[in-house]
């Protein structure tokens, strides 16, 4: 930083990112407090810790491998070239966005003073890390052994989410080039992806004991603490604000990096340099919402759980695109989102024995796949990046957003990143005998001995003459 | 109905000649848009009345006292 407009825009770009990470902690917070809000009272302080310990285990692996996966990984390898290097190898050169820069062995991965962005936005896409782990949590309550659960959490938040980013979130990600894939605000890079790796997961693991009848009715086993469930949900909203932003650059002058002789355009911009504005993501951001309430409200029959829920799937549904459309378009597609969700929630729930216990999969899941189908549709023409534009299969230029693109990203994203690597990896669990608590203690409940250590702890107290 | 299809093309000018509204049907479709919003509005009003309405009634038909939730209170 040698001139002060430069030392303005460095700085305003860390603490941009760091306030970023701040609010996104409380869609954290919001987690644990609606998971531990659904879960049975005898399952409360297990189903908490299995949330809580997940921000260490998935913090560590992503400092160690994650964050290196995401840069190291655009190109495939093998599968498009990168921009960069115009190599299909994994981008581990002297370019100036190598993976070989971000090891933990690395002096940018700490305090650096010639680097004030690395930390920043490493942490912010941390937060997007335990927010795809976290939605896996939420699935699979009261009959998964923390050991299963830091396992698929490891491997979401700090292998396959970033491998999905890498290649459909990178500005140089092979996904953009060959398919034309756009997903600004991550319906399928985080929502798609985790949703289907949740259901996979749900596939090896089973339903809890009682979820259905012996004729294979499903019962409801709804939130018993409902406020607990209304405030994370809210604190997820809030926190959803800063994922948002996270997922922008402030300020940035498109002239140059486009190549644009003698012109200068600063704007904010998308994961993928694009210019959009954040006066526009907030209208955006604000009327899927909406969207998302009334069709929840209306889908649910006003039942609370699933109007909270259906708000979060409505800003998840048009969040592919909400970097470019208008207001009433995202409005319309998150209510689209919720109603096809919803219904498929239930249907998956009846025909497939399926036991979401919070509707992380539909809300997450489903709405991020169809969020993603839709925007092929909806941006069908527009670039996937401002540095080039071509033909869909090329590889060595950007494809344009385009419905078979987009559909085959959603397929990516839920199925080929999600669905299948958490069937395979609970599998192996459940091989090891390590994935699902014993029939005993789920029934007891996972909390039954600290409880019971609680009420003789009481009682001593109570008795007590001094 | 792509407003933009090559962000090189819609830039490369000075500043303040760059058309400011990408979204997609930027300056024909607007009006279409508000009109759905309010046939959307006006409709959710009249289906979510129309099931309260008939959620209600069914309920008070069951009649029950004013202490018969207590009953029905789960934490488990």
């Amino acid at each position: 930083m040698t001139d002060q407009l430069g030392a303005l825009t460095t700085i305003f770009t860390e603490f941009y990112y760091w306030i970023t990470v701040v609010l996104m902690f409380l869609i954290h917070v919001g987690f644990c407090m609606y998971e531990v809000g659904a879960s049975r009272y005898k399952h409360h302080q297990h189903t908490l810790m299995k949330n809580t310990m997940l921000i260490p285990l998935v913090t560590v692996t992503w400092f160690l491998f994650g964050w290196w996966i995401y840069w190291a990984f655009p190109t495939g390898p093998g599968i498009a070239p990168s921009i960069m290097n115009e190599s299909t190898a994994l981008i581990t050169d002297d370019s100036l966005f190598s993976a070989k820069f971000q090891v933990a062995t690395s002096s940018i991965m700490a305090v650096n003073l010639g680097d004030h962005i690395n930390g920043v936005f490493w942490a912010a896409f941390l937060l997007f890390s335990w927010t795809a782990a976290s939605i896996v949590s939420g699935a699979i309550i009261e009959r998964i052994t923390t050991f299963a659960f830091g396992i698929l959490a490891i491997a979401i938040g700090s292998v396959f989410w970033t491998i999905d980013a890498a290649w459909g979130w990178h500005f140089d990600g092979w996904m953009l080039k060959i398919l034309g894939y756009h997903d600004a605000y991550a319906s399928g890079v985080i929502h798609a992806i985790a949703g289907g790796f949740a259901l996979g997961v749900l596939m090896v693991l089973g339903p809890r004991i009682g979820k259905f009848s012996s004729s294979g009715e499903p019962r409801n086993i709804g939130p018993r603490n409902p406020w607990l469930v209304t405030i994370g949900l809210f604190l997820i909203y809030t926190g959803f604000w800063g994922f948002y932003a996270a997922c922008n650059i402030p300020i940035f002058d498109l002239g140059p990096e486009y190549g644009m002789e003698g012109i200068s355009y600063w704007t904010a911009t998308n994961i993928y340099v694009t210019p959009t504005t954040l006066s526009g993501i907030t209208f955006n951001f604000l009327m899927s919402l909406s969207g998302g309430l009334l069709a929840g409200y209306w889908i649910a029959k006003g039942d609370p759980f699933w109007t909270y829920s259906s708000g979060l799937a409505g800003i998840i549904c048009a969040s592919a695109g909400n970097d470019l459309y208008h207001p009433i378009q995202s409005m319309i597609i998150g209510m689209i989102g919720v109603v096809i969700s919803y219904k498929l929630h239930y249907w998956v729930e009846r025909k497939f024995k399926i036991d979401d216990a919070v509707g992380a999969v539909a809300v997450h899941g489903y709405a991020g796949f169809i969020g993603l189908v839709i925007c092929g549709f909806v941006l069908n023409g527009y670039p996937s990046s401002g540095y080039s534009v071509g033909a869909m299969w090329d590889g060595t230029t950007y494809a344009s957003i385009n419905p078979l693109g987009m559909f085959l990203g959603a397929i990516i994203m839920f199925f080929v990143l999600g669905l299948i690597p958490g069937y395979i990896i609970a599998k192996v669990l459940h091989g090891m005998g390590k994935l699902r608590i014993p029939r005993e203690v789920e029934i007891a409940g996972l909390d039954y001995e600290i409880m019971e250590t609680a009420k003789s702890d009481e009682k001593a107290v109570a008795t007590a003459t001094r | 109905m792509a407003t933009v299809t090559n962000w090189i093309d819609h830039l490369n000018k000075p500043a303040d000649q760059v058309a400011g509204a990408v979204y997609p049907g930027a300056g024909s479709s607007e009006g279409l848009l508000v009109i759905l919003a309010i046939i959307v509005w006006v409709g959710w009003h009249v289906l979510t009345s129309k099931s309260e309405s008939e959620e209600l009634e069914r309920l008070a038909r069951k009649r029950h006292g004013a202490n018969d939730h207590k009953s029905n209170i789960t934490d488990w």
